[in-house]
């Protein structure tokens, strides 16, 4: 599943783009999420095996950008600005309006950021072209992003952390903690038996083996943040 | 200088190679105001809501970019040149509705299907216009309330809410948002 391909299920009339490697089990709504992708082979989309993209998700990629759903991830209407690279691991959720971003996209410099703005319209897509330092973000495996997030360049949200509607994460937010506000702030910790069986399609599983293995059928497991 | 997804309203002025995007950045421009809206040439405005009340009017300068923005007006916003703001920010010159809770209450239902039929007047909302000077950014997630000036050269980080003027080349972050720096 190389080349540009319609979505069976699709509602826009578009093409998933060449760069995008898609799982055979997974869900992606509509090539309209890749509106704005602009990544350039072998960078891009990858969705492995049973995610799922909802609504109006944008992959907002640059021509090295990789945006990385992983095994039974759901997503639904964020916005990924990504450069450089963000991954999603197992099983996490990621809501509604939240932006995910390795970028900022223009200078702090204001004279700096007016040169790149000249350059927007010029720029064949016209956009921004991302011309300033990028950081890699991880979100790890059974993390759950609420609504309107803000999720900042280099973070690492730790496995089965949850972080709140509204929250601006500017740091790394431990595992299994749950954390709010801007910036976000731990409020509470949460517990897991390592031990615990978790049903999946493929039979029960070690919960910490679904953190430390991830959920894909091959041997191609999403590192562990 | 053109609208992508529909035919610009008459009372849009558009300078050169200005692009807007998005098939609902008309659909809430209700202002009555001719020009309601002008942007200077070079911009590019994706999915960006112009959502206008009657009396609003919105001036934008050149080589601005806004990516899925919402623009509230009741009054009036202005906004320089070289301004770039991100995804899911919105600029308001108003509160919509009364903070009074009797006033509130008549809005409400002045505003109401009812109400409307009924010919009930909505109570005086205080409106504020809203300044963001040149070279200003405006990262995504951020709200920009009524009243507010943003200080040239300001870099207004993801998730911001700004209730007050900010001087010029500040960097700020928070909700209320405050100046931790200078860029």
């Amino acid at each position: 599943m190389a080349l540009p391909r319609r979505l069976p299920w699709d509602w826009y009339d578009g093409l998933v783009p060449e760069s995008a490697i898609l799982d055979d089990e997974c869900h992606v709504e509509s090539s309209y999420q890749f509106l704005l992708d602009r990544s350039q082979p072998p960078h891009g989309v990858r969705v492995h095996r049973g995610a799922s993209v909802h609504g109006l998700t944008a992959f907002d990629l640059g021509p090295h950008g990789v945006l990385t759903f992983g095994a039974f991830s759901i997503t639904n209407g964020a916005q990924f600005i990504c450069d450089d690279e963000i991954t999603i691991g197992s099983g996490s959720m990621v809501g509604w309006n939240t932006v995910v971003m390795d970028s900022r996209r223009v200078p702090v410099d204001p004279d700096a950021r007016r040169a790149v703005l000249e350059r927007v319209p010029v720029a064949e897509p016209r956009r921004l072209l991302g011309e300033v330092e990028t950081a890699p973000v991880r979100i790890g495996s059974n993390a759950y992003i609420g609504f309107d997030v803000m999720v900042m360049p280099g973070v690492t949200v730790g496995d089965g952390a949850v972080v709140g509607s509204r929250s601006v994460v500017w740091n790394d937010v431990e595992p299994h903690t749950v954390v709010v506000g801007n910036p976000a702030r731990i409020v509470r910790r949460l517990s897991a038996d390592p031990a615990a069986l978790v049903p999946t399609p493929d039979g029960p599983r070690a919960y910490d083996e679904v953190l430390s293995r991830g959920l894909d059928a091959g041997g191609e497991f999403l590192p562990r943040t | 200088m053109t609208w992508l997804d529909g035919t610009l309203p008459r009372n849009v002025r558009l300078g050169d190679n200005t692009v807007i995007t998005g098939p609902d950045a008309f659909k809430r421009f209700h202002t009555q105001q001719d020009p309601g809206l002008v942007i200077g040439a070079n911009c590019t405005m994706d999915l960006t809501h112009f959502s206008f009340q009657p009396d609003g009017l919105v001036e934008i300068g050149d080589w601005c970019v806004f990516a899925s923005v919402v623009l509230m007006c009741e009054e009036r916003i202005t906004i320089g040149n070289h301004v770039a703001i991100g995804w899911n920010s919105y600029v308001m010159d108003s509160d919509f509705h009364p903070m009074e809770p009797v006033q509130r209450l008549a809005d409400a239902l002045a505003c109401s299907p009812l109400g409307v039929a009924a010919g009930l007047e909505r109570p005086a909302i205080p409106t504020k216009p809203v300044v963001i000077e040149d070279d200003v950014w405006i990262g995504p997630g951020c709200m920009i309330f009524k009243g507010v000036r943003i200080g040239a050269g300001s870099f207004i980080e993801p998730g911001s809410i700004l209730t007050t003027d900010v001087p010029p080349r500040s960097r700020v972050v928070g909700n209320p948002a405050q100046v931790v720096g200078s860029v």
